[in-house]
Protein backbone atom coordinates (compact mmCIF):
# COMPACT_ATOMS: atom_id res chain seq x y z
CA UNK A 1 0.00 0.00 0.00
CA UNK A 2 3.28 2.19 0.31
CA UNK A 3 2.21 3.09 -3.70
CA UNK A 4 -0.79 4.93 -2.98
CA UNK A 5 0.90 7.59 -0.05
CA UNK A 6 3.74 7.99 -2.78
CA UNK A 7 0.62 8.66 -5.47
CA UNK A 8 -1.54 11.00 -2.66
CA UNK A 9 2.23 12.61 -2.67
CA UNK A 10 2.61 13.72 -6.29
CA UNK A 11 -1.22 14.52 -6.40
CA UNK A 12 -0.62 16.86 -3.15
CA UNK A 13 2.34 18.66 -4.54
CA UNK A 14 0.46 19.21 -7.59
CA UNK A 15 -2.54 21.07 -6.37
CA UNK A 16 -0.74 23.19 -4.01
CA UNK A 17 1.14 24.43 -6.73
CA UNK A 18 -1.65 24.80 -8.73
CA UNK A 19 -2.21 28.33 -7.26
CA UNK A 20 -5.60 29.37 -8.74
CA UNK A 21 -7.21 25.73 -7.72
CA UNK A 22 -6.29 25.87 -4.15
CA UNK A 23 -8.85 28.72 -4.27
CA UNK A 24 -11.12 28.25 -6.99
CA UNK A 25 -12.86 25.07 -5.43
CA UNK A 26 -13.94 27.12 -1.82
CA UNK A 27 -15.86 30.04 -3.55
CA UNK A 28 -18.75 28.23 -4.96
CA UNK A 29 -19.54 26.69 -1.50
CA UNK A 30 -18.60 30.10 0.81
CA UNK A 31 -20.61 31.87 -1.67
CA UNK A 32 -23.56 29.84 -1.16
CA UNK A 33 -23.08 29.87 2.87
CA UNK A 34 -23.03 33.79 2.51
CA UNK A 35 -25.17 34.68 -0.21
CA UNK A 36 -27.57 32.10 0.66
CA UNK A 37 -26.93 31.18 4.50
CA UNK A 38 -27.29 34.61 5.36
CA UNK A 39 -29.11 36.23 2.89
CA UNK A 40 -32.07 34.53 2.26
CA UNK A 41 -35.08 35.55 4.18
CA UNK A 42 -36.57 32.22 5.34
CA UNK A 43 -36.65 30.83 8.84
CA UNK A 44 -37.28 26.77 8.29
CA UNK A 45 -35.74 26.95 11.40
CA UNK A 46 -34.21 29.03 14.10
CA UNK A 47 -30.90 29.96 13.01
CA UNK A 48 -30.72 29.15 9.22
CA UNK A 49 -27.22 29.32 9.07
CA UNK A 50 -26.84 26.33 11.25
CA UNK A 51 -29.27 24.57 9.19
CA UNK A 52 -27.90 25.00 6.19
CA UNK A 53 -23.89 24.45 6.71
CA UNK A 54 -23.87 20.93 6.73
CA UNK A 55 -25.79 20.90 3.56
CA UNK A 56 -22.49 23.05 2.13
CA UNK A 57 -20.12 20.79 3.63
CA UNK A 58 -21.48 18.18 1.87
CA UNK A 59 -21.70 20.22 -1.22
CA UNK A 60 -17.83 20.95 -0.66
CA UNK A 61 -17.43 16.98 -0.52
CA UNK A 62 -19.59 16.34 -3.43
CA UNK A 63 -17.55 18.66 -5.57
CA UNK A 64 -14.36 17.39 -4.31
CA UNK A 65 -15.16 13.75 -5.20
CA UNK A 66 -16.39 14.34 -8.13
CA UNK A 67 -12.90 15.74 -9.01
CA UNK A 68 -11.24 12.31 -8.26
CA UNK A 69 -13.08 11.50 -11.78
CA UNK A 70 -11.16 14.55 -13.67
CA UNK A 71 -7.78 14.00 -11.98
CA UNK A 72 -8.30 10.27 -13.15
CA UNK A 73 -9.25 11.29 -16.82
CA UNK A 74 -6.41 13.68 -17.18
CA UNK A 75 -4.13 10.76 -16.01
CA UNK A 76 -5.80 8.91 -18.63
CA UNK A 77 -5.50 11.37 -21.67
CA UNK A 78 -2.19 12.65 -21.24
CA UNK A 79 -0.62 9.32 -21.00
CA UNK A 80 0.70 8.82 -17.14
CA UNK A 81 -1.42 6.28 -16.30
CA UNK A 82 -0.42 3.93 -18.70
CA UNK A 83 3.16 4.48 -17.15
CA UNK A 84 1.83 4.05 -13.79
CA UNK A 85 0.10 0.21 -15.16
CA UNK A 86 3.31 -0.57 -16.50
CA UNK A 87 4.69 -0.22 -12.92
CA UNK A 88 5.29 -3.34 -10.74
CA UNK A 89 3.79 -1.93 -7.88
CA UNK A 90 -0.10 -2.77 -7.77
CA UNK A 91 -2.17 -1.13 -10.00
CA UNK A 92 -4.90 -0.83 -7.55
CA UNK A 93 -2.63 1.88 -5.61
CA UNK A 94 -3.60 4.39 -8.37
CA UNK A 95 -7.37 4.22 -8.18
CA UNK A 96 -7.01 4.03 -4.20
CA UNK A 97 -4.58 6.82 -4.43
CA UNK A 98 -7.11 8.92 -6.21
CA UNK A 99 -10.01 8.32 -4.19
CA UNK A 100 -8.25 8.74 -0.71
CA UNK A 101 -6.15 12.18 -2.21
CA UNK A 102 -9.77 14.01 -3.17
CA UNK A 103 -11.38 12.74 -0.13
CA UNK A 104 -8.56 14.48 1.90
CA UNK A 105 -8.12 17.42 0.09
CA UNK A 106 -12.28 17.38 0.57
CA UNK A 107 -11.59 17.38 4.44
CA UNK A 108 -9.56 20.57 3.89
CA UNK A 109 -11.26 22.56 1.81
CA UNK A 110 -14.84 21.85 4.30
CA UNK A 111 -12.82 22.89 7.19
CA UNK A 112 -11.82 26.20 5.46
CA UNK A 113 -16.10 26.42 4.81
CA UNK A 114 -16.37 25.51 8.36
CA UNK A 115 -14.48 28.10 9.89
CA UNK A 116 -16.23 30.87 7.54
CA UNK A 117 -19.57 29.54 9.26
CA UNK A 118 -18.33 29.93 11.93
CA UNK A 119 -16.66 33.27 11.68
CA UNK A 120 -20.27 34.49 10.18
CA UNK A 121 -22.25 33.29 13.13
CA UNK A 122 -22.85 29.41 12.92
CA UNK A 123 -22.96 27.47 16.52
CA UNK A 124 -19.71 26.16 17.73
CA UNK A 125 -19.90 22.76 18.65
CA UNK A 126 -17.48 20.66 20.74
CA UNK A 127 -14.59 18.46 19.70
CA UNK A 128 -16.34 14.86 19.16
CA UNK A 129 -18.84 16.39 17.46
CA UNK A 130 -16.62 17.94 14.84
CA UNK A 131 -14.68 14.45 15.06
CA UNK A 132 -18.22 12.60 13.86
CA UNK A 133 -18.85 15.07 11.36
CA UNK A 134 -15.28 14.97 9.56
CA UNK A 135 -15.95 10.91 9.95
CA UNK A 136 -19.19 11.30 7.98
CA UNK A 137 -17.70 13.70 5.21
CA UNK A 138 -14.81 11.51 4.86
CA UNK A 139 -17.03 8.51 3.70
CA UNK A 140 -19.53 10.27 1.58
CA UNK A 141 -15.95 11.63 0.19
CA UNK A 142 -14.84 8.50 -0.61
CA UNK A 143 -18.57 7.26 -2.20
CA UNK A 144 -18.72 10.15 -4.54
CA UNK A 145 -14.89 9.77 -5.37
CA UNK A 146 -15.07 5.89 -6.17
CA UNK A 147 -18.31 6.33 -8.40
CA UNK A 148 -16.43 9.58 -10.31
CA UNK A 149 -13.38 7.47 -11.11
CA UNK A 150 -15.22 4.60 -12.20
CA UNK A 151 -17.62 6.80 -14.53
CA UNK A 152 -13.89 8.51 -15.94
CA UNK A 153 -12.77 5.22 -16.75
CA UNK A 154 -15.44 4.20 -18.15
CA UNK A 155 -15.38 7.41 -20.67
CA UNK A 156 -13.21 8.15 -23.11
CA UNK A 157 -12.36 12.17 -23.00
CA UNK A 158 -12.71 14.65 -20.62
CA UNK A 159 -15.48 16.62 -22.06
CA UNK A 160 -18.10 13.71 -21.81
CA UNK A 161 -16.90 13.05 -18.15
CA UNK A 162 -17.42 17.03 -17.11
CA UNK A 163 -20.40 16.81 -18.64
CA UNK A 164 -21.65 13.94 -16.48
CA UNK A 165 -19.97 15.95 -13.99
CA UNK A 166 -22.48 18.82 -14.70
CA UNK A 167 -25.38 16.60 -15.27
CA UNK A 168 -25.12 15.16 -11.22
CA UNK A 169 -23.78 17.88 -9.11
CA UNK A 170 -26.88 20.53 -9.47
CA UNK A 171 -29.69 17.78 -9.54
CA UNK A 172 -28.08 15.88 -6.40
CA UNK A 173 -27.58 18.96 -4.56
CA UNK A 174 -31.33 20.21 -5.24
CA UNK A 175 -32.78 17.24 -4.53
CA UNK A 176 -31.29 16.37 -1.17
CA UNK A 177 -32.37 18.34 2.46
CA UNK A 178 -29.33 20.30 1.76
CA UNK A 179 -31.45 23.37 1.68
CA UNK A 180 -34.99 23.10 3.48
CA UNK A 181 -36.62 20.59 6.46
CA UNK A 182 -38.26 17.60 4.98
CA UNK A 183 -41.58 19.05 6.60
CA UNK A 184 -41.43 21.95 4.19
CA UNK A 185 -40.79 19.72 1.27
CA UNK A 186 -43.56 19.20 -1.38
CA UNK A 187 -44.65 15.63 -0.99
CA UNK A 188 -42.12 14.56 -4.62
CA UNK A 189 -39.37 16.39 -3.38
CA UNK A 190 -39.47 14.42 -0.25
CA UNK A 191 -39.54 11.26 -1.74
CA UNK A 192 -36.31 12.03 -3.39
CA UNK A 193 -34.50 13.67 -0.94
CA UNK A 194 -35.21 10.58 1.28
CA UNK A 195 -33.58 8.19 -1.48
CA UNK A 196 -30.61 10.81 -1.74
CA UNK A 197 -27.44 9.93 -0.16
CA UNK A 198 -26.28 13.52 0.25
CA UNK A 199 -29.46 13.88 2.42
CA UNK A 200 -28.16 10.75 4.46
CA UNK A 201 -24.58 12.43 5.07
CA UNK A 202 -26.20 15.83 5.33
CA UNK A 203 -29.16 14.56 8.05
CA UNK A 204 -26.46 12.88 9.79
CA UNK A 205 -24.50 15.68 10.41
CA UNK A 206 -27.39 17.35 11.64
CA UNK A 207 -28.18 14.38 13.84
CA UNK A 208 -24.47 14.81 15.41
CA UNK A 209 -25.09 18.57 16.01
CA UNK A 210 -27.85 18.27 17.88
CA UNK A 211 -26.53 15.27 20.11
CA UNK A 212 -27.58 12.30 18.25
CA UNK A 213 -25.40 9.61 17.29
CA UNK A 214 -26.64 8.90 13.30
CA UNK A 215 -26.12 4.79 13.25
CA UNK A 216 -28.51 4.14 10.43
CA UNK A 217 -26.84 6.95 8.42
CA UNK A 218 -23.50 6.20 8.64
CA UNK A 219 -23.99 2.40 8.31
CA UNK A 220 -25.80 3.13 4.59
CA UNK A 221 -22.33 5.28 3.84
CA UNK A 222 -20.65 2.71 4.89
CA UNK A 223 -22.48 0.19 3.00
CA UNK A 224 -22.85 1.70 -0.07
CA UNK A 225 -19.17 3.26 0.39
CA UNK A 226 -17.95 -0.39 0.07
CA UNK A 227 -20.43 -1.21 -2.61
CA UNK A 228 -19.42 1.52 -5.02
CA UNK A 229 -15.70 1.01 -3.86
CA UNK A 230 -15.51 -2.90 -5.45
CA UNK A 231 -17.58 -1.66 -8.53
CA UNK A 232 -14.64 0.91 -9.22
CA UNK A 233 -12.16 -1.53 -8.37
CA UNK A 234 -13.55 -4.09 -10.71
CA UNK A 235 -13.92 -1.94 -13.68
CA UNK A 236 -10.39 -0.86 -13.48
CA UNK A 237 -9.48 -4.37 -13.22
CA UNK A 238 -11.28 -4.72 -16.70
CA UNK A 239 -10.51 -1.76 -18.42
CA UNK A 240 -6.80 -1.90 -17.27
CA UNK A 241 -6.17 -6.02 -18.45
CA UNK B 1 16.61 -16.96 -22.93
CA UNK B 2 15.67 -13.91 -24.80
CA UNK B 3 14.67 -10.74 -23.44
CA UNK B 4 11.80 -10.98 -26.06
CA UNK B 5 10.22 -13.43 -27.74
CA UNK B 6 7.24 -13.06 -29.25
CA UNK B 7 5.27 -16.11 -31.29
CA UNK B 8 2.18 -15.55 -33.68
CA UNK B 9 1.22 -12.66 -31.59
CA UNK B 10 -2.21 -10.99 -32.61
CA UNK B 11 -4.34 -8.42 -31.36
CA UNK B 12 -7.78 -7.28 -33.30
CA UNK B 13 -9.73 -4.36 -32.30
CA UNK B 14 -13.40 -5.40 -33.07
CA UNK B 15 -13.00 -6.63 -36.49
CA UNK B 16 -9.89 -4.18 -37.07
CA UNK B 17 -6.43 -6.26 -37.02
CA UNK B 18 -3.69 -3.76 -35.85
CA UNK B 19 -1.45 -6.76 -35.21
CA UNK B 20 -0.78 -10.02 -36.99
CA UNK B 21 0.78 -13.05 -36.39
CA UNK B 22 4.48 -11.61 -35.09
CA UNK B 23 6.81 -13.89 -33.79
CA UNK B 24 9.96 -12.36 -32.63
CA UNK B 25 13.21 -12.57 -30.71
CA UNK B 26 15.15 -9.18 -29.66
CA UNK B 27 17.95 -10.17 -27.59
CA UNK B 28 21.14 -7.96 -25.71
CA UNK B 29 20.40 -5.03 -29.15
CA UNK B 30 18.60 -2.27 -29.87
CA UNK B 31 16.18 -3.02 -31.85
CA UNK B 32 13.76 -0.52 -34.41
CA UNK B 33 10.19 -1.83 -35.06
CA UNK B 34 9.80 0.59 -37.93
CA UNK B 35 6.24 0.88 -39.47
CA UNK B 36 3.88 4.39 -40.80
CA UNK B 37 1.56 5.62 -38.46
CA UNK B 38 -1.08 3.31 -37.59
CA UNK B 39 0.77 0.15 -39.13
CA UNK B 40 0.68 -1.68 -35.13
CA UNK B 41 3.68 -0.36 -33.35
CA UNK B 42 2.04 0.93 -30.31
CA UNK B 43 -0.40 -1.82 -30.01
CA UNK B 44 3.10 -4.26 -29.91
CA UNK B 45 4.62 -2.24 -27.40
CA UNK B 46 1.59 -2.06 -25.19
CA UNK B 47 0.86 -6.21 -25.55
CA UNK B 48 4.82 -6.49 -24.52
CA UNK B 49 4.24 -3.59 -21.33
CA UNK B 50 1.39 -5.91 -20.26
CA UNK B 51 -0.80 -2.88 -20.74
CA UNK B 52 -3.07 -4.90 -23.27
CA UNK B 53 -4.06 -8.64 -23.61
CA UNK B 54 -2.77 -10.17 -26.87
CA UNK B 55 -6.12 -11.85 -29.03
CA UNK B 56 -4.00 -14.89 -29.59
CA UNK B 57 -0.37 -16.01 -29.55
CA UNK B 58 2.03 -15.39 -26.72
CA UNK B 59 5.13 -13.29 -25.84
CA UNK B 60 7.54 -13.47 -23.43
CA UNK B 61 9.90 -10.95 -21.51
CA UNK B 62 12.81 -12.07 -19.64
CA UNK B 63 11.10 -15.15 -19.87
CA UNK B 64 7.98 -14.42 -18.11
CA UNK B 65 4.61 -14.82 -19.80
CA UNK B 66 2.93 -11.00 -20.38
CA UNK B 67 -0.64 -12.46 -19.93
CA UNK B 68 -0.18 -14.90 -17.32
CA UNK B 69 2.84 -12.90 -15.48
CA UNK B 70 2.61 -9.41 -15.70
CA UNK B 71 3.96 -8.77 -12.56
CA UNK B 72 7.15 -10.32 -13.31
CA UNK B 73 7.05 -8.65 -16.76
CA UNK B 74 6.82 -5.46 -15.18
CA UNK B 75 9.39 -6.11 -12.91
CA UNK B 76 12.23 -6.36 -15.08
CA UNK B 77 10.92 -3.67 -17.68
CA UNK B 78 10.75 -0.17 -18.09
CA UNK B 79 8.14 1.66 -20.35
CA UNK B 80 7.89 5.62 -21.61
CA UNK B 81 4.92 6.08 -24.11
CA UNK B 82 5.15 8.78 -26.80
CA UNK B 83 2.82 11.16 -24.96
CA UNK B 84 5.91 12.58 -22.86
CA UNK B 85 3.86 11.98 -19.50
CA UNK B 86 6.48 14.40 -16.63
CA UNK B 87 4.24 16.79 -14.79
CA UNK B 88 4.98 19.77 -15.24
CA UNK B 89 4.25 21.14 -11.45
CA UNK B 90 6.77 18.61 -10.05
CA UNK B 91 10.56 19.22 -10.44
CA UNK B 92 12.71 17.41 -12.19
CA UNK B 93 13.98 15.05 -9.00
CA UNK B 94 10.37 14.79 -7.87
CA UNK B 95 9.45 13.14 -10.81
CA UNK B 96 11.96 10.83 -10.93
CA UNK B 97 12.27 10.34 -6.98
CA UNK B 98 8.07 9.00 -7.79
CA UNK B 99 9.37 6.38 -9.99
CA UNK B 100 12.05 5.50 -7.97
CA UNK B 101 9.67 5.07 -5.00
CA UNK B 102 7.02 3.29 -6.59
CA UNK B 103 9.94 0.96 -8.50
CA UNK B 104 10.78 -0.06 -4.79
CA UNK B 105 14.33 1.39 -5.24
CA UNK B 106 16.57 0.96 -2.10
CA UNK B 107 18.38 4.17 -2.19
CA UNK B 108 15.75 6.47 -4.18
CA UNK B 109 17.66 9.61 -2.99
CA UNK B 110 21.20 8.45 -4.51
CA UNK B 111 19.69 6.23 -7.33
CA UNK B 112 17.79 9.09 -8.74
CA UNK B 113 20.99 11.65 -8.07
CA UNK B 114 22.86 9.21 -10.43
CA UNK B 115 20.17 8.48 -13.42
CA UNK B 116 19.82 12.51 -13.16
CA UNK B 117 23.68 12.66 -13.78
CA UNK B 118 23.50 10.37 -16.51
CA UNK B 119 20.97 12.49 -18.56
CA UNK B 120 22.84 15.21 -17.88
CA UNK B 121 20.07 17.11 -15.29
CA UNK B 122 22.02 17.37 -12.64
CA UNK B 123 22.20 21.79 -12.97
CA UNK B 124 18.20 21.73 -13.49
CA UNK B 125 17.39 18.73 -11.03
CA UNK B 126 15.38 21.41 -8.90
CA UNK B 127 13.46 23.30 -11.47
CA UNK B 128 10.18 22.41 -12.12
CA UNK B 129 9.67 20.53 -15.03
CA UNK B 130 7.44 23.32 -16.77
CA UNK B 131 10.53 25.17 -17.60
CA UNK B 132 12.47 22.12 -18.80
CA UNK B 133 12.84 22.00 -23.17
CA UNK B 134 11.13 18.95 -25.42
CA UNK B 135 14.81 17.07 -25.14
CA UNK B 136 15.26 17.64 -21.44
CA UNK B 137 11.41 16.18 -20.66
CA UNK B 138 12.46 13.12 -22.95
CA UNK B 139 15.81 12.73 -20.73
CA UNK B 140 14.12 13.09 -17.68
CA UNK B 141 11.48 10.31 -19.20
CA UNK B 142 14.84 8.16 -19.42
CA UNK B 143 16.04 8.89 -16.06
CA UNK B 144 12.62 7.91 -14.90
CA UNK B 145 13.13 4.70 -16.56
CA UNK B 146 15.86 3.93 -15.30
CA UNK B 147 15.81 4.55 -11.90
CA UNK B 148 15.24 0.14 -11.16
CA UNK B 149 17.97 -0.56 -13.89
CA UNK B 150 15.49 -2.72 -16.16
CA UNK B 151 16.43 -5.34 -18.03
CA UNK B 152 14.60 -4.45 -21.23
CA UNK B 153 13.54 -1.09 -22.45
CA UNK B 154 10.46 0.22 -24.33
CA UNK B 155 10.39 3.33 -25.75
CA UNK B 156 7.75 4.88 -28.28
CA UNK B 157 8.72 7.36 -30.72
CA UNK B 158 11.29 8.34 -28.41
CA UNK B 159 12.54 11.26 -31.01
CA UNK B 160 9.01 12.56 -32.30
CA UNK B 161 8.84 15.78 -31.92
CA UNK B 162 12.47 17.15 -30.88
CA UNK B 163 14.80 18.83 -32.92
CA UNK B 164 18.24 17.27 -34.31
CA UNK B 165 20.33 17.97 -31.34
CA UNK B 166 18.42 16.67 -28.63
CA UNK B 167 17.45 13.71 -31.08
CA UNK B 168 21.19 12.35 -31.39
CA UNK B 169 21.66 12.90 -27.45
CA UNK B 170 18.59 10.97 -27.22
CA UNK B 171 19.92 8.32 -29.59
CA UNK B 172 23.70 8.13 -27.74
CA UNK B 173 22.15 7.58 -23.98
CA UNK B 174 20.34 4.60 -26.30
CA UNK B 175 23.40 3.18 -27.73
CA UNK B 176 25.16 3.83 -24.16
CA UNK B 177 22.65 1.56 -22.21
CA UNK B 178 22.88 -1.31 -24.93
CA UNK B 179 26.53 -1.31 -24.06
CA UNK B 180 25.91 -1.80 -20.84
CA UNK B 181 23.85 -4.53 -21.51
CA UNK B 182 20.18 -3.56 -21.72
CA UNK B 183 17.87 -4.71 -24.25
CA UNK B 184 16.40 -1.80 -26.61
CA UNK B 185 13.14 -2.10 -28.01
CA UNK B 186 11.98 1.03 -30.19
CA UNK B 187 9.34 2.27 -32.55
CA UNK B 188 9.89 4.85 -35.14
CA UNK B 189 9.23 6.11 -38.32
CA UNK B 190 12.06 7.91 -38.92
CA UNK B 191 14.25 5.90 -41.16
CA UNK B 192 17.27 7.14 -40.88
CA UNK B 193 17.59 7.39 -37.26
CA UNK B 194 16.85 3.38 -37.27
CA UNK B 195 19.58 3.17 -39.99
CA UNK B 196 22.02 4.95 -37.76
CA UNK B 197 21.69 4.03 -34.04
CA UNK B 198 19.69 0.33 -34.10
CA UNK B 199 21.50 -3.11 -34.82
CA UNK B 200 18.20 -4.89 -36.03
CA UNK B 201 15.04 -3.09 -37.85
CA UNK B 202 11.78 -4.97 -38.15
CA UNK B 203 9.40 -3.38 -40.94
CA UNK B 204 6.11 -3.70 -40.02
CA UNK B 205 2.95 -2.82 -42.47
CA UNK B 206 -0.55 -3.35 -41.69
CA UNK B 207 0.23 -5.29 -38.83
CA UNK B 208 2.16 -7.88 -40.90
CA UNK B 209 6.26 -8.43 -40.28
CA UNK B 210 7.35 -7.59 -44.03
CA UNK B 211 10.89 -7.47 -43.45
CA UNK B 212 13.49 -8.13 -40.34
CA UNK B 213 17.09 -8.17 -40.68
CA UNK B 214 20.56 -5.44 -39.58
CA UNK B 215 19.80 -1.81 -41.99
CA UNK B 216 22.54 -2.60 -43.79
CA UNK B 217 21.85 -6.44 -44.56
CA UNK B 218 18.02 -5.07 -45.80
CA UNK B 219 19.60 -2.40 -47.79
CA UNK B 220 22.48 -4.73 -49.20
CA UNK B 221 19.42 -7.14 -50.27
CA UNK B 222 18.00 -4.24 -52.50
CA UNK B 223 20.99 -5.01 -54.89
CA UNK B 224 22.91 -2.17 -56.23
CA UNK B 225 21.57 0.69 -57.55
CA UNK B 226 18.65 3.30 -56.73
CA UNK B 227 16.97 5.23 -59.11
CA UNK B 228 14.05 7.80 -58.37
CA UNK B 229 12.53 9.66 -61.09
CA UNK B 230 10.27 12.81 -60.68
CA UNK B 231 7.36 12.42 -63.24
CA UNK B 232 4.43 14.36 -64.24
CA UNK B 233 1.67 12.13 -65.87
CA UNK B 234 0.06 8.94 -65.29
CA UNK B 235 3.07 6.19 -64.33
CA UNK B 236 3.66 2.66 -66.00
CA UNK B 237 5.95 0.29 -65.26
CA UNK B 238 8.25 0.56 -68.72
CA UNK B 239 9.19 -2.99 -67.85
CA UNK B 240 13.54 -3.15 -68.53
CA UNK B 241 15.43 -5.86 -68.15
CA UNK B 242 17.72 -5.07 -65.25
CA UNK B 243 15.71 -2.43 -63.93
CA UNK B 244 12.54 -3.48 -61.32
CA UNK B 245 10.40 -1.08 -60.10
CA UNK B 246 9.34 -0.82 -56.59
CA UNK B 247 7.72 2.16 -55.59
CA UNK B 248 5.74 5.18 -56.56
CA UNK B 249 5.02 7.75 -54.03
CA UNK B 250 3.83 11.61 -54.72
CA UNK B 251 4.92 11.38 -57.93
CA UNK B 252 8.28 9.87 -57.74
CA UNK B 253 8.83 6.42 -58.84
CA UNK B 254 11.58 4.42 -57.77
CA UNK B 255 13.58 1.66 -59.22
CA UNK B 256 16.38 -0.98 -58.88
CA UNK B 257 18.84 -1.12 -61.20
CA UNK B 258 22.56 -3.41 -61.69
CA UNK B 259 23.96 -1.24 -63.15
CA UNK B 260 22.29 2.62 -62.60
CA UNK B 261 24.95 4.76 -64.59
CA UNK B 262 23.74 2.86 -67.96
CA UNK B 263 20.06 2.48 -66.45
CA UNK B 264 19.75 6.29 -66.23
CA UNK B 265 19.30 6.74 -70.38
CA UNK B 266 17.58 3.75 -70.92
CA UNK B 267 15.04 4.61 -67.92
CA UNK B 268 14.46 8.36 -69.45
CA UNK B 269 14.06 6.87 -73.06
CA UNK B 270 11.54 4.32 -71.80
CA UNK B 271 9.21 6.91 -69.34
CA UNK B 272 9.41 9.73 -72.05
CA UNK B 273 7.81 7.02 -74.84
CA UNK B 274 5.30 5.62 -72.10
CA UNK B 275 3.78 9.58 -71.93
CA UNK B 276 4.85 10.73 -68.88
CA UNK B 277 6.62 13.71 -68.81
CA UNK B 278 10.35 13.50 -66.34
CA UNK B 279 11.16 16.32 -64.44
CA UNK B 280 14.10 14.39 -63.07
CA UNK B 281 16.65 11.39 -62.82
CA UNK B 282 18.59 10.74 -59.37
CA UNK B 283 21.27 7.79 -58.51
CA UNK B 284 21.78 7.07 -55.53
CA UNK B 285 23.09 4.35 -53.05
CA UNK B 286 19.77 2.37 -51.26
CA UNK B 287 18.58 3.65 -48.04
CA UNK B 288 16.73 2.17 -44.96
CA UNK B 289 13.66 4.03 -46.74
CA UNK B 290 14.32 1.93 -49.77
CA UNK B 291 14.29 -0.94 -48.43
CA UNK B 292 11.25 0.29 -46.44
CA UNK B 293 9.19 0.82 -49.54
CA UNK B 294 10.57 -2.30 -51.02
CA UNK B 295 8.56 -4.60 -48.70
CA UNK B 296 6.06 -2.32 -47.57
CA UNK B 297 5.01 -1.68 -51.80
CA UNK B 298 3.30 1.39 -51.89
CA UNK B 299 3.05 3.80 -48.49
CA UNK B 300 0.06 2.90 -46.32
CA UNK B 301 -1.60 6.23 -47.43
CA UNK B 302 -1.63 6.41 -51.10
CA UNK B 303 -4.77 8.55 -51.42
CA UNK B 304 -3.44 11.16 -49.20
CA UNK B 305 -2.84 13.30 -51.38
CA UNK B 306 -2.69 13.37 -55.32
CA UNK B 307 -1.37 16.19 -57.02
CA UNK B 308 -2.60 15.44 -60.47
CA UNK B 309 -6.13 15.13 -59.06
CA UNK B 310 -5.67 17.93 -56.60
CA UNK B 311 -4.42 20.11 -59.95
CA UNK B 312 -7.31 18.86 -62.15
CA UNK B 313 -10.12 19.66 -58.98
CA UNK B 314 -8.53 23.37 -58.81
CA UNK B 315 -8.75 23.94 -62.11
CA UNK B 316 -12.48 22.93 -62.30
CA UNK B 317 -12.93 25.21 -59.40
CA UNK B 318 -12.31 28.53 -61.27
Amino acid sequence: MRGVVYYIQRDFLRWVRGSVAVFSALVMPAAWLIFVGLALPIRFTDNYLDFITPGILVMTMLSAGLSGGTLLMFDKILGFLNKFLALPSPREDILFGKILFVSIRGLIQSTVILIIAVLIGASVYNPLQYGLTYLILFLFGMLIAAFATTIALYLEDHDSFAAVNTMIAMPLFFTSSALMPYNVMPVWLRTLAELNPLSYAIDAIRAVNTGVLPFVQIAALIALCLIVTVVSVHVFRRVTV
Amino acid sequence: MNAIETRDLTRYYGTLCAVNGLTLSVDHEVFALLGPNGSGKTTTVLMLTTLLHPTSGSAEVCGHDIVRDGKQVRRCLSYVPQDMAVDIKLTGRENALLFARLYGVADANDRVDEVIGVMGLTDRADDLVKTYSGGMRRRLELAQALVHEPAVLFLDEPTLGLDVAARSTIWEHIRALKKDGMTVFVTTHYMDEADRYCDRVGIISRGTLVALGGPSALKARLGKDVITAQIDGDFKDPRIDGITFFALANNEASFLAENGREALPLLADALTKSGVKVRSLALREPTLDDAFLHAVGTPEEPAGFDQTKFRTMLRRRK
